[in-house]
Formats: structure tokens, sequence, C-alpha cells
């Protein structure tokens, strides 16, 4: 599950908030302990920001708002607002009515945290409050999914979420400009693959159809309502033209009305950074794909059918799935992960026989093919990312610190930054260099470009002396006579004193002199002066000589100096 | 080729076009880079394509389900050991694994080309030579509680001139050995763990090598850019046999070989060598009779391009007769020697793998081609190719002549 939690500038931000798909009790959720021990996180988060509808990435959200509680803004994209409460009831009905759970949240909880949602547009700066500032980018690999980048100050850090570097169908590739954060998060769990090819997954998927139908089988395709759903419509159709296949290909009802209201925020929401990547049509006006009837199911011959939903845990896909699995020449193509508790979930664990309501069991005849369409980035992606944003350092998150010292090893020697790997519930601190804007006084700037020599080297630093004076949210350097006026304060001179006595019979005059003569012969390379009106200065320290009032004999040097920086010798 | 608008039909050579449709599926949607890709349904059981960040010219197996490829930039390059997808082995279970991807498994750097790698079996140990000297590197492909690979030494080849760099042998044996030369003399075994040359083979002339293979633990054959076939044994310092190059090979022909173990990998002289010259011409000889030809072909290779770097020609280890061909083009061919006659006359591959040619990824407008390529030790048709465009492929083909379509 992913659910980080940064602090910057000050601010406290969790980025995404899902849940963990293979636990079963109190381990799927975050451990928002870390955060509070008790009470609500309102307090402590200024804000939370979802990256996408996955429920790895916000299936908890419900539960850290409404259960554990918090009140604060929640950021996402307006597909995510869209899609997010759909798969959350999904997901809740499968845990909760057919798992029988217990500790889970409510449909009213899932209402409740969607009116706390603030929805993003792409590249929109967002100001969450007057010093922290969020803004999304295109991450490709579903629908809505961002990548988002967050500032304070001059601290920024940009969270990748699930991105995709290759272009899809219906999704562009990830963009970023070279917004150069002190951090890039990102996952690391693909960083270590290398991806087969879009067509050789494609090619896989045509086959299994174009053989099942050629044996008269039946397929069924469980989909969700959108993204994978109209990529595969849009193959099957251009493959059925080019081989003149006449087997008939239906997709539900239900699919066409949610596909068709998404479809309408997909195009104003992707249009912004996809140009060509984009069909111009309307998703549904296939050729050789028509609207299914559910009578068509007990149809003799071959056809392929989508249907919703796409885990097989109700509804029509489910019915379908019931009529054709007691037929060897029958399919069925599971495009996407599947929750547990779910038929979908079983059959790809390889169950051949199901229990069904009524404690009636099924035989699972038909063969089932597992087929992985989902996008995320490779090795070959991150590294082009970096690239792309050029961060100061990078942070590699849910990967096996054994498994990952090549890439850190190859992102440090190609970019000379510092990558990071911390385990769950491990805290990274980075530090930053930021600048802080200063305004320097005309006067100044005049007085030490005046004081002589080269222009200064603007790579060079060069020290210089003047106040620094912080008022209200502005800094400004000015000379200290400046500063005192404004201040309306008195300017005091330091100066130190020390009396060293001496034995010497000469008199005062004779003593300096001497002293004087001393000096000169052992400090060289300082200045020293012997002054008419009987001192001597060796650079700013002053010394004069005076008798000691007992004993004509012993002689008190009075030092006198206002820097406590210069050593003497004496 | 004919264009039919968005979709080209290319008749194979085969001639069934009815069951070798190629479908050419442009992309429906216009993206920067695309390109058409041959989804030959019929022809593959399995395919894969991935792309490197930098091509490789080796690919060598480290386990049955391991290889490790490496870059030959002239300067900083990636070992990389990745791991087949699971899917390629899911075989009755096929259906349930959806994994399509390579592992990276381990990863190490290295400062010079890779043109030369071989694993030492039995070890976690792999040789690189890079092509400039006739020295090796000796690296540590790690275990499970490390991704890095890591230089553990060197082996010093032999002095003489070697412009091609070193070729590598190995082979099962209690110490870790490793067969290494540029030039027939000097071929050396050493031992990895002391350095010490337990092997020198001594022949009349320097000639330099394109390959070493082990045919038994004791046998290996030194093949010679020139034709020169060296069979030798490393148990006695006598002479080796020379297996003098083929008629007609001219001035600047080259030549590469293999050997198989045959039918029984216990008696070496039931091996067969086969030579391929940079014209195309193959023969095949048997160890008992390493002067004659057992027969010969004419390949259709195309020769506008012949790099003495990249061309590979290997038997298969589980098929019979089956012999694979890169280098000259962007194919990798199949050809079926058990019709080979001793008359040298053309022959036609059974199969020819062009995926690198046609969904090349390269833009400026040099032609891909195939700079190396290996079969898989125990599946009967299952391969791996790489290409100098970074492309490497999986691909398990069909047979179509046994399926008799």
């Amino acid at each position: 599950r992913s659910c980080i939690l940064v602090s910057i500038g000050g601010k406290n931000i969790m980025l995404d908030c899902g849940m963990h798909m293979g636990y079963n009790d109190d381990r799927r959720f975050p451990d928002f302990s870390y955060i509070t021990q008790n009470g609500r996180l309102t307090d402590f988060l200024d804000c939370v920001i979802i990256s996408h509808f996955h429920l790895d990435h916000c299936g908890a959200l419900p539960f850290m708002s409404e259960m554990v509680g918090y009140d604060g803004p929640i950021y996402m994209t307006h597909p995510t607002k869209a899609i997010c409460p759909i798969l959350l009831e999904d997901f809740r009905k499968i845990t909760v009515d057919k798992k029988g759970e217990t500790n889970f949240f409510t449909s009213q909880m899932i209402k409740d945290c969607m009116k706390k949602v603030v929805p993003l547009n792409l590249h929109q700066t967002v100001q969450v409050d007057d010093e922290l500032e969020i803004k999304a980018y295109y991450a490709g690999h579903v629908l809505g999914a961002a990548m988002v980048h967050i500032k304070v100050g001059s601290e920024s850090v940009v969270y990748t979420g699930d991105y995709n570097m290759t272009p899809d169908r219906h999704l562009g590739a990830a963009w970023i400009d070279k917004c150069r954060p002190d951090i890039l998060i990102s996952e690391s769990t693909y960083a270590t693959t290398i991806r087969d090819s879009k067509r050789c997954r494609e090619r896989d998927f045509l086959k299994k159809v174009h053989e099942s139908i050629e044996r008269g089988g039946k397929v069924l395709i469980p989909v969700f309502a959108l993204g994978r759903a109209q990529e595969l419509c849009i193959l099957l159709e251009t493959f059925w033209e080019r081989m003149n296949l006449k087997a008939p290909i239906y997709f539900s009802t239900g699919l066409t009305e949610k596909a068709n209201h998404y479809y309408k925020l997909f195009i104003t929401w992707t249009n912004q950074k996809i140009r060509k990547t984009f069909v111009q049509r309307n998703m549904f006006e296939f050729k050789h794909i028509k609207a299914f009837d559910r009578s068509y199911a007990d149809n003799p011959g071959p056809m392929v059918v989508f249907a919703t939903p796409g885990m097989l845990h109700a509804g029509q896909s489910l019915q379908i799935f019931k009529k054709w699995a007691g037929n060897e020449k029958n399919m069925v193509i599971m495009p996407g992960y599947c929750v547990q508790g779910t038929i979908g979930h079983k059959i790809l664990n390889g169950q051949r026989k199901l229990e069904m309501e009524g404690r009636s069991t099924l035989d699972v005849k038909l063969q089932v093919e597992y087929m992985s369409f989902s996008a995320h980035a490779d090795a070959k992606g991150i590294m082009q990312l970096i690239r792309m944003a050029e961060p100061r350092n990078m942070l590699l998150v849910h990967g096996e610190a054994v498994k990952m010292e090549f890439l850190k090893g190859k992102i440090e020697q190609e970019f000379s930054i510092d990558c990071y790997m911390p385990a769950n519930g491990e805290t990274v601190t980075v530090t930053t260099n930021p600048s802080v804007p200063v305004d320097i006084s005309l006067n100044l700037l005049k007085r030490e470009m005046a004081l002589g020599g080269p222009l200064p080297d603007p790579k060079k630093p060069r020290t210089m002396h003047g106040t620094l004076i912080m008022k209200e949210n502005s800094l400004k350097l000015v000379s200290s006579e400046q500063a005192l006026k404004e201040l309306g304060l008195n300017e005091h001179q330091l100066r130190f004193t020390c009396r060293v006595q001496l034995q010497d019979p000469h008199s005062d005059t004779d003593t300096l002199h001497r002293i004087y003569t001393h000096l000169k012969s052992v400090l060289k390379g300082y200045t020293i002066q012997h002054l008419p009106d009987g001192t001597v200065m060796v650079e700013s320290i002053v010394i004069k000589v005076s008798s000691s009032t007992e004993d004509p004999n012993t002689k008190v040097l009075l030092l006198s100096w206002s820097y406590q920086e210069i050593y003497i010798y004496l | 080729v004919e264009n039919l608008g968005e979709v080209s039909i290319l008749k194979a050579s085969s001639g069934f076009v009815s069951t070798n449709i190629c479908l050419w599926l442009l992309n429906a949607v216009h993206q920067p880079g695309s390109h058409c890709v041959c989804l030959l349904l019929s022809r593959y059981k399995d395919l894969h394509v991935y792309q490197l960040e930098h091509p490789t010219q080796v690919i060598e197996w480290t386990s049955g389900k391991t290889v490790c490829v490496a870059g030959f930039t002239s300067s900083k390059n990636e070992i990389l050991e990745l791991r087949l997808p699971l899917k390629l082995f899911a075989d009755e279970n096929k259906g349930l694994c959806a994994e399509r991807d390579f592992k990276v498994v381990h990863g190490g750097f290295t400062d010079a080309p890779v043109r030369c790698l071989r694993h030492i079996p039995g070890t976690r140990c792999v040789v690189t030579n890079d092509g400039l000297s006739s020295d090796l590197q000796v690296w540590d492909l790690g275990g499970d509680d490390s991704d890095v690979i890591r230089r553990t030494g060197s082996v010093d080849g032999s002095r003489g001139v070697s412009e091609g760099g070193s070729r590598i042998a190995a082979r099962l044996s209690s110490q870790p050995q490793v067969l290494h030369g540029a030039e027939s003399a000097g071929v050396r075994l050493t031992q990895l763990t002391s350095g010490q040359t337990v092997y020198t083979l001594e022949t009349d002339s320097a000639d330099p090598l394109s390959s070493l293979h082990f045919v038994s633990d004791a046998v290996f054959l030194a093949g010679c850019s020139n034709g020169k076939v060296y069979i030798a044994d490393t148990r006695t310092s006598a002479a080796p046999q020379l297996s003098p190059p083929p008629p007609s090979s001219g001035e600047s022909v080259l030549w590469w070989t293999d050997a198989s173990a045959g039918p029984s990998c216990l008696d070496p002289s039931s091996c067969r060598i086969v030579r391929l010259s940079s014209c195309g011409q193959t023969v095949i000889s048997d160890l008992r009779n390493p002067g004659g030809a057992v027969s010969r072909a004419q390949l259709d290779v195309q020769t506008r391009r012949c790099n003495a770097d990249d061309v590979r020609v290997s038997w298969a280890p589980a098929l019979d007769d089956c012999i694979a061909v890169s280098g000259f083009s962007g194919a990798v061919q199949i050809y079926s020697s058990s019709v080979w006659t001793t008359e040298l006359q053309e022959a036609q591959p059974l199969f020819e793998h062009r995926g690198h040619a046609v969904s090349s990824q390269s833009d400026d407008g040099v032609p891909v081609f195939v700079t190396s390529h290996v079969w898989h030790p125990e599946r009967p048709r299952t391969l791996l190719s790489a290409a100098s465009d970074g492309s490497v492929h999986v691909w398990d083909w069909v047979d179509q002549s046994a399926a008799g379509c």
C-alpha cells in the first residue's frame, strides 16, 4: 500500500492513502500512529493528496478521513474524484457483504470523505495555504493519474504515484518540466523490470481470442467501465476488420452509460497534454461491436462479450460467467487485478470448483487467462523521469534494499545525486540548500563595490560587512550606520584593555621605544607605528607605557584593542 | 508486401498465405515514434519484445531461466543478469501467469566494452573480454543478498597480437577453469582461483580465432577465422588435429564455427562441426572425419554488411539437425540440415525471425542487424536474439512444415 508522509517547510502532507490488498486484518491499513498515537489527524496534516484511483493508493482514504478522523482538504484530479467512490463502494461491498468484515468503512463514510475532496487540474498551481502550493502533472498509467509537485518556499518535492513513460492507445506518457525538486519520490516496484512491448501483450490477447472463436467458443472479458475496455475494443474492432471475422462482439449496456459519462471528463482532462494520442471519435461507435442483451448469452456459436463488473463479483459479468463456465471451449480473459474474495481472484488462483449461493457448486471448465495491460514505468522509465525533472535527490519506495543497490548505483553515477531507499516505517532526512532571498541597500552595495579591486566573480563568495534586518516577512541587508539609524540606536565602540607589568628601570619613553623596536623585529608583516602622542600601535592595538606609582622600576603596559581576533606574541 | 490502407499483408516465403497472414497493426492513435510490428499469430507460440537502454553483443545463459547481457560502448557499460518472464516457463498454468517482463536480478558496471561473456558452469562467475586485448575480467554475479555484479579479478591472456580480442569457453569442472585465447597459438586453460595455466595449445601458425568450444570435459575445438579448426585434448601434450578450411575459401572470407555434442555427448567423436563463411557457404563435418564434409549448403544470407563481431552460427541443443544463423542482417534464420547433401546447393530457411528489422527503433536510417542469438538449452524452439538497436526478443517459433499446413 502507498502512504507517504512528507514534512517540508513546517508543513505535513500525506501522499496517497492506500489499502494493502494482501491482508485481511488491520495490517491492510496504513499505520497512522506515526502521525499521532490517538485522536484525529486534522491538526497534524496540512493536506492529503491522492495520485490515482487504484485501491492500493486510495483504498484506505475513507477509513482515514472518517474512522480515524481528518477534516482538511483532500486533493485529487477530476477523473480520480469521479471514479474513486465507485471503486471504493465496490470494494466495500465485496469486503463487507461477501466476506462479512466489520472494521470497515460504510457507504456513508465514502460519501462524507468525497465531500472533502478539492479537485485539481493539470499544470495549475493550487495554494493550499499561503505557504504551501501544489501542482499536478500528467502521469499516464490510468485515467486521471497524476504526479504531484509540492512546494513550500524554495523547497519542493515531486511524488510520482504510479506513472508510465511509454504512451498507450488511450493514455499518453507521463510528462514533467525541469522543476528541479529537492526530492523526487518514486515507486521502485517495477524499477528492476524491463517491460515486454505492448504489441506482444496485444498479440497474446488477440491470439487467445482468435483461438477460442475458431473452435466455436465464447469469450467473456470482465472490465471496469473505462480505460482498458476502450483499448481492447479498439484492438478487437481493428482485428475483426482485417481478418474479416464474423463472430459477434458485444459490450454490456452498463458499460456504455458509464463510459460515455467518463469519456466526457476524460476528454476535457487529457486534452491539455495529449495532442496526437487521442482517438477523435465516439468511443462506442464500432462497426463490429454491438450492445448486449442478456438473452444473447444463450445464443449458440462463438462470440465475445465485454461486461461489468471487472472482478466477476456481481452483476452481468458474473451471470454470463455462470452460464459459460461449464464449457471448455469457452474462455474468460481477466485484464487486471482482482481483489481477494471475488470469483475473479479465485479463478486466477487456479480454483476450478466454486461455491455459489445456495450451496451449489460451479465447475470451472472454461479456459482462464490472466493478462496484464497495466502500464508502469520500468528501469528505463525511471531514468527518463529523472532526466526530465532533474531532482537534487532521489527517493525510492516499496523496494527491497538489497535488490535495489544496482539501481541506486546507476542513479548516483549517471546523475550525481543521492538516492535513498527507506523501508516502511523508516524516516529519511534530506538536507537541502534553501536559497534565502535578501534585499540589499543600494548604499551598501555601492560601498562594497567602491572598495576597489577586480569585479567580483559571481561564483565566488565574497565577504562583506553589513547588518541583516528581519522585519515582518522581509529580509534586508544594510550598512551598520543605516541599521543604527533605522533602529534608533547609538553606536558603541568596545575596546578591550589589559595591563601587563614589566620590570624595566628605564624611563617610560625609553621602555616604549624598546618595545617598539622589539615588536618591529618580531612582528614582521604587521603595521607597527610609533606615534608622537607617546603610543605604539600594532594594527589597531594601542600600547602605552607608564610607571607604577609604588615602584618606578615596574612599568605598566596598557594594551587596548577593539577586536578580539588578533593574537599577539609578547 | 501489399498495402491496404492501414494494413499490409505479407506473403510468407513458405507460400501459405491464408494461415501465415502477417497482421500489421498500425497504431490506431498516432503517437510519436510509432512503428508497425508483425503480429504473426500462427508463426510464434510465444513472442516477447524488449528494449534495453543499450544494445548488447552477448547473451549468455547463467541458469535455465537467467541470461547475462552487456553493453559494448567505448566507455561505461552495464552488465545485467536478466530473469526471463515467468509466463514463458509456466507451461500448464500459462494462462494464470500474467508476468511477461524481464526482471533485472543483478547489475554491474564496467569501464570497457564487453565483446565476449562466458558463464563458468557450476559457479556464479562470469568472465568477459573487451575485444581490445586478450586479457579477461572475472566477475561475481552475486546471490540473494545483493543485486550488484562485482569485479573479482582478471586473467592474463597470451601476449600475441590480438585485434579481435579473446574467445572464451568453459565447461563444468570441479575446479573452475576458463579456456581462452585470441589466436590458435596461445589458447590456454586457466584455473580461476589460482590463475595458473594448466594447458596451452601449441599450433604451427597463430591463426586469429572466431570461436572456442568444449565438446567434452577435455576435448575442445578452436575455430579460426580462416576456416581452420583445431581439435585438441587438454589431457595430452600431443599436437592438435587440424581440420583444414573448406575448399573454395578465398583470402578475405571469414569463417565461424559451432560444435554440437551430437546424439551422444559422452562420445566426442560423434560431435558435428558446422562452419559458416561470410559468403553464406556452410559446411558440416563430423569429428570422426574432420577433413571431410558430411553436407554443405549455400545459405540465403544478405551479405551487404558483415561485421566479424556479429555473426553467430549455432546448433540447436534440443532439436535434431537445426542450425540458427544471424548477424548478416536484421533476421535470425533457422535451417534444417537434415535435407542437405554433399553437393553445394541453395538452402531455404525453415523459419526466419524478422522481428528486429521490422520493429526497428533506430531513427537514423541505419539498418538494424542482429548482434547475437542463443537457443534455450532445453526448450526446443525457444531462442533469444539481440540487435544493434538495443532490442532483445524471446521467441518460440512454430515449425510450419511439421504442422503440415
